[in-house]
């Protein structure tokens, strides 16, 4: 019963790893409405950190704010050494070295309907990485084979199945090499069946060394594929730390009131 | 009714083709700045697109026809018939054009505009790869209702001796007094000529919504 899980092994060898993500002081406002509040955390190069809690808590406002698709209203994050703070503007070429280096999954895949698979994983390595035609497309079938979809290369997206389209939806992003992925509720728009399949992708993602930050409700998955859980409720991180210990034994009255509600189901 | 009539009304099918065509390339084109103003997070931009597209669509054809043609045409400015109609009926089609644009974009998923940003795609790359070719996917069908429309307006020509189809008909039956005639076999001219025109956008329609629809 003692034995280290590959999991928990991994989290010691992080230690000494470099800081990928710092977010400082970081509050979002809607108008009247408290959006984040004073958030602060770090994710390390090769973690995987889940981002857990009730609707509306902030978490996808907060993945949103890592890759500015939102601008924070105080704080600054940090994402791969380019440091973005709310006291003043984001210069183009900043944003773009963001964005380069964060690939970004969402709970609708907004694949490009009118382009086939391929040219969707394609397209934006010739856009922003200025790979050749040639390049991108061998790129491309790699990937879309690494999350077996190499047959559907000349399909378009409407003609595949959701899992199927988030899983392009992945290798599109992973086509830009980015630093980090960030996974905003991946599979909420899936039934549970083709949510696997994705989720199958993200732990064979994650065991192969990805930095990843995932926002979800798929308490397995965060208990057993990420290395440490954040808890958030009301725009606050309530609670933080080892994915195991946070599932077991949360501190606060809030984490176990959420748990319990989703466990006990 | 003789031969001779029915092709003199056939001869006025270049000049009606001529002027719709022109006009919708025209407004086909301004309707794009007007669209980006329109949805321009500025609000005195935005009024003033408000403004512009509502003084095109207000204001009847004919009256910005001949507003154009015996008002400015025939003061400083020499403009011709054909051009003025162009001109006019341009004008309206860009104020058209941009509202069917607006409901095109709307029709677009947010999550477009947001995953290619998220790819780090430049706005220019964005707009025309990923948000130009949905939006003109979507607003095929109304601009194409629009377009048989404009054949039809484009017959206001004739009152400015442009000599299309309804001219040459008017022509015709001043002459041989068969108006009934006469301008059923303009009518008919009109009808053979969108025939197609509907029948080609409902093919192409169809086989874009097999291939792309969501």
């Amino acid at each position: 019963m003692l034995s280290v899980s590959p999991r928990e092994e991994r989290a010691d060898a992080l230690v000494s790893r470099r800081e990928y993500v710092r977010v400082e002081g970081l509050g979002k406002s809607f108008g009247p409405h408290r959006a984040l509040d004073d958030i602060n955390f770090a994710v390390r190069s090769g973690e995987v950190v889940a981002i857990i809690g009730p609707s509306g808590s902030g978490k996808s406002t907060l993945l949103r704010c890592l890759n500015q698709l939102e601008t924070q209203s105080e704080g600054s994050v940090t994402l791969a050494g380019i440091t973005i703070d709310a006291a003043k503007p984001a210069t183009r070429q900043q944003l773009t070295e963001l964005r380069r280096s964060a690939g970004m999954v969402f709970q609708s895949f907004n694949l490009f309907p009118h382009m086939s698979v391929l040219r969707n994983v394609s397209l934006p390595q010739e856009r922003v990485l200025g790979r050749s035609r040639k390049e991108a497309d061998e790129r491309s079938r790699a990937l879309l084979s690494r999350v077996g979809l190499e047959a559907k290369a000349d399909q378009y997206p409407n003609r595949c199945s959701g899992g199927q389209q988030q899983r392009i939806a992945i290798a599109r992003a992973l086509a830009l090499d980015p630093k980090i992925m960030l996974f905003d509720e991946p599979t909420s728009a899936l039934d549970p069946e083709l949510g696997l399949e994705v989720l199958a992708v993200m732990q064979e993602l994650a065991e192969a060394g990805m930095t990843m930050i995932v926002v979800t409700h798929e308490m397995h998955f965060a208990e057993t594929v990420s290395d440490r859980i954040i808890i958030m409720a009301d725009g606050r991180i309530i609670e933080e730390g080892p994915s195991a210990e946070v599932m077991r034994r949360p501190t606060t009255e809030r984490a176990q009131r959420f748990l319990n509600a989703v466990k006990n189901r | 009714m003789t031969l001779d009539a029915v092709l003199l009304i056939a001869s006025g099918i270049p000049l009606t083709l001529a002027v719709t065509a022109g006009a919708f390339a025209l407004g086909a084109v301004l309707g794009i700045p007007l669209c980006a103003l329109r949805v321009s997070r500025s609000s005195t931009l935005h009024l003033a697109a408000v403004a512009i597209i509502m003084l095109l669509r207000s204001i009847p054809p004919i009256v910005w026809l001949f507003l154009l043609y015996f008002g400015i045409g025939s003061g400083f400015l020499r403009v011709g018939p054909v051009e003025a109609s162009v001109a006019a009926l341009g004008l309206i089609t860009a104020a058209n054009m941009a509202e069917i644009y607006r409901g095109a974009l709307r029709g677009v998923h947010s999550g477009q505009w947001e995953a290619s940003t998220a790819l780090g795609m430049k706005p220019w790359a964005r707009f025309r790869d990923v948000l130009a070719p949905q939006i003109c996917r979507m607003a095929l069908p109304s601009s194409v209702t629009f377009f048989i429309g404009l054949l039809k307006d484009s017959a206001i020509a004739s009152t400015i001796g442009v000599g299309e189809i309804a001219f040459q008909a008017n022509y015709i039956s001043r002459r041989t007094f068969e108006g009934l005639e006469v301008f059923a076999v303009a009518g008919l001219v009109y009808i053979l000529i969108s025939l197609p025109i509907a029948a080609m956008s409902r093919q192409l329609d169809s086989r874009l919504r097999e291939r792309v629809a969501q």
